[in-house]
């Protein structure tokens, strides 16, 4: 894959990348708040099935209004937002929170029930579940996220990271297609960032769903993301593969973001070395095998 | 969740929760059924007897299986702050206008101001039966745990009630929080909340003002989460409540007798 600089004024229409393999579709969507506030603006953006896309833009550049969009809390002013080739402009799809699931950034404004139970099996029910389905399905869920053992805890007394674990499971509960996490670390201590970072994995290999994810925790994006797209001023305007898009310098400071750890110290290595810097390693085993391969 | 207590005249949330979910005493053992019913049973003894025999002795009986559950017996002083000043303020007035045998006796603009021994007697009558419902209720709270209150709740409200209380509940533990912390960053700061609401008040009604508007756009973010899960109107619990045994049967039995009994035998005042 090779950086693609989007610029909507030279085409009226986003392209397709793969028609088989793409679950969402946002072609050339804006959405002007009641306020007249700008949150996203000719916004192209596709997912695929089984990939890890990381939405990487500095605060206010409309990783979030995205992430609402996908999930249908918000409609396109103008431009489509296709499923499954379905399009929720024309009305084709209304139930989007069935295939797209969201994790909030703040685990407090998602964890409304008694308990963690109530609060799990809260999407499922909405689906229609049975209620002895829908236990099974939060049973599953809670088992699957490593925290079986909260089931009966009141949300109150839950720590951060074990609030944001039972957000995703109140989400994978739903078994969507897709999981939509917005800053899903913020705020989180490096134990409890590493269980959800393996665990967006996980809902990648084990259970097959596409994640997006909105950080601009550029480390995190660079270990886990399969393509990152580079989000500025309500628009895509850049993506590739970690490599590329962390490796060009340029392209960061366009979008008002510094280049993750990795990729800092293996710059200062080869600066120190009078090296080249012709690999991308964006990984610490990736870079231990650059410095050994040189 | 470690936020500070707001005050302690008010109930604090986070330790009665703190105590439900411990389940320490044997109280905690009963079916929550069985404590509603004597909930009811309690409240239908205020409502129907006024004997304060009755009243002191059912108070004292009260206080006793409070400390026998293990529940901080010194906090409920301060708790009863609210109740009291609400009871006081209500029966205050019409206290002076009860007959019978002058205790205090004085004019204001002309006007004369008798205070009665039934007057007296009617304050502490009304002050005793808010203080048993009172602690009854938070023996029930502090000895239940809070997935079987909420879904008892679910159970017994008719719709929307329930859902109002289900959403409510965690939203206080929320909006408490946070007005702990704003407090917590006035009193950083040298502000206490009688000094500064005195000192400061203007400062104050911005706090306040901050908690409403923190609080509304929470709702805002939570309603939206709840939309983005496929919520239309309604949720419930998935919670099952332990049922009533033989022996709790014959518990709330035996309460209801004594209930019926004292308030069909005993008269109402003068005990």
């Amino acid at each position: 894959m090779t950086i693609i600089r989007t610029d909507p004024l030279s085409s009226p229409h986003c392209r397709h990348l793969d028609k088989e393999r793409e679950l969402i579709h946002v072609d050339c969507a804006s959405h002007v708040y009641p306020d007249g506030s700008v949150g996203i603006h000719d916004m192209c953006f596709y997912v695929q099935k089984n990939e890890i896309v990381a939405l990487c833009g500095p605060n206010g550049s409309g990783k979030s209004t995205l992430i609402e969009h996908l999930n249908g809390l918000l409609t396109p002013s103008e431009g489509n937002i296709a499923v499954n080739g379905r399009s929720i402009t024309k009305g084709e799809i209304t139930d989007l929170w069935r295939e797209v699931g969201v994790v909030f950034q703040q685990s407090d404004d998602q964890l409304f029930a008694p308990t963690v139970l109530d609060d799990v099996m809260f999407g499922p029910l909405n689906m229609g579940m049975s209620r002895e389905a829908a236990l099974n399905a939060a049973t599953g869920a809670l088992e699957a996220v490593g925290a079986a053992d909260l089931v009966q805890k009141l949300p109150n007394y839950l720590s951060g990271g074990q609030k944001r674990l039972i957000s995703i499971a109140g989400i994978l509960a739903m078994k969507p297609r897709i999981i939509a996490l917005d800053e899903p670390t913020s705020d989180l201590d490096p134990v409890h960032s590493g269980m959800i970072e393996g665990l967006i994995l996980e809902l990648k290999q084990r259970f097959g769903i596409s994640v997006v994810i909105a950080t601009h925790d550029l480390d995190l994006a660079a270990r886990i993301a399969d393509r990152v797209c580079l989000v500025r001023k309500g628009s895509v305007f850049a993506e590739g593969t970690p490599d590329e898009i962390f490796y060009d310098e340029e392209l960061l400071q366009e979008t008002g973001l510094k280049p993750p750890q990795i990729v800092r110290v293996y710059r200062a290595y080869c600066r120190m070395q009078g090296i080249l810097v012709d690999q991308h390693p964006i990984s610490i085993e990736g870079m231990m095998a650059a410095i050994h391969g040189k | 969740m470690s936020a500070a207590s707001l005050s302690d005249h008010i109930p604090d949330l986070n330790l009665i929760t703190y105590y439900a979910e411990k389940q320490q005493s044997c109280f905690s053992c009963l079916s929550p059924w069985t404590k509603f019913a004597y909930l009811i049973l309690i409240i239908l003894l205020v409502t129907l007897s006024g004997n304060l025999a009755v009243l002191s002795v059912l108070y004292l009986v009260l206080l006793l299986v409070y400390a026998a559950a293990h529940l901080p017996v010194r906090k409920l002083l301060g708790w009863y702050t609210m109740p009291a000043v609400f009871v006081l303020s209500l029966v205050g007035l019409m206290a002076w206008s009860e007959p019978g045998n002058p205790v205090i006796s004085f004019a204001v603009a002309g006007f004369p101001l008798v205070l009665t021994d039934k007057g007296i007697l009617l304050i502490i009558t009304l002050l005793l039966k808010a203080l048993i419902v009172v602690t009854f209720s938070l023996f029930f709270l502090m000895t239940t745990r809070y997935m079987h209150f909420s879904a008892m709740i679910y159970r017994i409200f008719p719709s929307p009630l329930d859902q109002i209380f289900l959403m409510a509940y965690r939203f206080l533990f929320l909006t408490l929080a946070m007005t702990a912390s704003i407090l917590k960053a006035v009193r950083s700061r040298g502000g206490g909340l009688i000094h500064s609401v005195r000192v400061q008040g203007r400062m104050f009604a911005e706090v306040f003002a901050l908690v409403f508007i923190r609080s509304f756009e929470r709702s805002e973010r939570v309603h939206k989460a709840m939309i983005a899960r496929g919520f239309s109107g309604s949720y419930g619990t998935a919670t099952t409540i332990p049922a009533l045994r033989l022996t709790e049967y014959l518990l709330i039995f035996v309460g209801a007798a004594v209930v019926l009994a004292v308030a069909l035998v005993i008269p109402s005042y003068g005990g």
